[in-house]
């Protein structure tokens, strides 16, 4: 090619390297949806079509199976659940994992280090090795099968992370803006709430998106901590098409599809936030 | 409109076996610009937030017209300060930085609004408004932590570093902008800086910090023309003031080879440290009768002045002479310098304290 002279039906080396690229992208990408996609499809196929051909195109569609998984399987009270108990420890943790934060990163206090110590080092801790107990705790209390107690559950799992993440993003707004609104007549409290949260917000959107998806896809706590049928999260859903003989595999994607649709909204929303977030710099 | 008065405070961290501050007292009269200038690290930082209410005081007692203020937290006292770095609050506007604090005291939102437009007028962000802080250049935002002070009309303003993150010619406006600011506003203010060409050109007067301690107070011309040590001697003024060893004798000073007629309450022989002012020495041909004889080793010409370095090569410091534009020395010459003795400061071999000093006849 050394004496290839210049002409169209050569390829520059830079536009070479952009066809790799793309071609790798492009297989990336199908290698790693392609599993959602097959879900997809069989959500919409029934279990005998399913079991004649794995892999075939959903044809005719059958979008009852949405109504009926949601209406005679119970998943309406799933979603709910999901929902209000996701919400309910989001929101929580939020504003603690918030306030501890904003203490780590800005106050001196005897034994801040221990505490912090305390707090973070649970996440070494597998869930397996916590949920025996946490049973025995929640039965206890009165609170096992109750959201009340997978709130708070999954409230006291996601902590440590939440304020490790945010305590990080705290302690890089600088000192002077809390000074400077002490100066000008705010209280600590009326500080955080008004300095602190706001200009944390890319750290906080990004533990609010990181929880969201890692509560609404928990299992473990929830099928150990819940058991009445009214009480179960989305995830659970899949135990209801699953007998001692058969699996109706067929309504376990479409309930899958059911659980994974809001996690995909929220990643097709908010994926930008959430890489900000999680490289945000320094606050200027 | 208030008066400052700090007594004995001292500043010890927890863990830091020296007091940032020690046993700091001045007064800051009503309406009075007072300057805390030092070189980093000299406590004149840890004072202000003493005095802002950001610090606690380790001993000492705090008073803002006769209240002690001791404890009393910072949003109580009643003061603004303008930070180094602004502080402007990011997720604002400019309208909100500077009505943040009069919100807190002011419940009357349109009177916000009348004192947030009329600031934002007398300091040209009218048009800014409506921008958030990373919007704006160097010189908006420190006009911005400016107008936020002005605006909560406090008791005292205090100020710290505000210039440094400018560049020189915006500093240079900036300042003269704080100077007419503080005439016009005839308020208490109370200015941190490392710059002694502010401390010079602004305060009503110095107070000089050291290893935090007040090495001086007073005004300007009055801290140059007297240092009251041998630290104020070399901190201020640019070249620093020439030091040089000398003796006392039956009839005044020696000084190397010269005999100086000034007059000292110091026993004859006891050593002595000289300090000349740059521009109060002017080469002479009578080598007898020289303060300081040397080669020239350099000289920097800045336009309006120009500066001539001399070594005597004998191990004693060089010595700088201030000059006009232009000056008969070259380079490699020997030359020998001479001073009015009026100008001569004394200050003692030992502590470096000031020695009072007359001239004879």
């Amino acid at each position: 090619m050394a004496t290839a002279r210049p002409s169209s039906v050569f390829i520059s080396p830079a536009s070479l390297k952009m066809g790799a690229l793309v071609v790798f992208i492009a297989l990336y990408t199908a290698y790693s949806s392609g599993p959602f996609v097959w879900v997809a499809m069989m959500s919409l196929r029934t279990t005998t079509e399913i079991a004649a051909d794995p892999y075939a195109l959903p044809w005719p569609l059958h979008w009852e199976k949405f109504a009926s998984a949601w209406t005679d399987s119970n998943y309406d009270a799933y979603f709910v659940n999901s929902v209000t108990v996701v919400l309910a420890a989001v929101a929580i943790l939020t504003v603690i994992g918030g306030m501890a934060a904003h203490c780590f990163a800005r106050y001196r206090f005897r034994f801040r280090g221990v505490l912090y110590f305390v707090i973070f080092s649970t996440i070494i801790f597998p869930p397996q090795v916590t949920v025996i107990g946490l049973f025995q705790i929640l039965v206890e209390y009165g609170l096992y099968n109750s959201r009340v107690g997978l709130v708070l559950v999954y409230v006291s799992i996601q902590l440590p992370i939440t304020i490790y993440i945010l305590e990080a993003f705290f302690a890089r707004i600088p000192n002077d803006l809390f000074d400077a609104a002490r100066i000008d007549g705010y209280s600590e409290w009326s500080i955080f709430w008004r300095i602190a949260l706001p200009v944390a917000l890319p750290a906080i959107s990004t533990t609010i998106i990181l929880n969201t998806i890692l509560l609404w896809n928990e299992f473990l706590y929830a099928v150990v901590l819940i058991t009445e049928d009214d009480k179960r999260t989305l995830p659970l859903g899949v135990l209801r098409f699953m007998g001692d003989q058969l699996e109706d595999v067929g309504m376990i994607a479409t309930g899958l599809m059911i659980a994974i649709v809001p996690v995909v909204l929220i990643y097709v929303f908010f994926s930008e936030r959430l890489i900000q977030g999680m490289t945000a710099g320094a606050v200027k | 409109m208030a008066v400052v008065a700090l007594d004995t405070i001292c500043k010890r961290y927890p863990g830091g076996s020296e007091k940032a501050v020690d046993s700091v007292s001045f007064t800051v009269a009503d309406g009075e610009f007072m300057v805390l200038l030092g070189p980093s690290g000299c406590g004149k930082s840890t004072t202000l937030r003493m005095i802002a209410g950001l610090e606690s005081i380790s001993s000492g007692t705090i008073a803002i017209d006769g209240d002690r203020m001791n404890g009393v937290p910072a949003k109580n006292r009643d003061i603004a300060m303008v930070f180094q770095s602004y502080a402007l609050y990011p997720h604002m506007t400019v309208r909100d930085n500077l009505g943040f604090g009069l919100k807190r005291r002011q419940t009357d939102r349109a009177e916000v609004k009348r004192r947030v437009e009329e600031v934002a007028a007398s300091i040209g962000l009218t048009d800014y408004l409506g921008r958030k802080p990373h919007a704006l250049s160097g010189g908006q935002r420190q006009r911005v932590a400016l107008g936020r002070a002005i605006v909560r009309d406090p008791k005292v303003f205090l100020f710290d570093e505000p210039l440094s993150n400018l560049d020189a010619a915006l500093r240079v406006s900036t300042r003269a902008e704080l100077v007419r600011l503080h005439r016009a506003l005839t308020a208490t203010m109370i200015y941190v800086t490392h710059d002694q060409v502010e401390a010079m050109t602004m305060g009503d007067r110095v107070c000089i910090m050291s290893e935090g301690r007040i090495a001086q107070i007073g005004r300007p011309m009055d801290v140059y023309m007297h240092p009251a040590s041998t630290f104020v001697a070399r901190f201020l003024g640019n070249p620093p003031m020439n030091l040089m060893e000398g003796a006392a004798t039956e009839t005044g000073l020696r000084v190397n080879d010269a005999a100086v007629p000034v007059a000292t309450i110091l026993n004859s022989g006891s050593a002595v440290t000289v300090g000349v002012r740059p521009e109060d020495l002017v080469p002479t041909d009578k080598a007898d009768n020289a303060l300081f004889s040397g080669q020239v080793t350099g000289i920097e010409p800045l336009g309006a002045e120009t500066l001539v370095h001399v070594d005597a090569r004998d191990g004693s410091p060089p010595i700088i002479v201030r000059g006009p534009r232009e000056v008969a020395a070259r380079l490699d010459e020997t030359i020998h310098l001479a001073c009015d003795p009026a100008m001569i400061r004394l200050f003692d071999a030992q502590t470096g304290i000031a020695i009072s000093s007359k001239e004879l006849a």
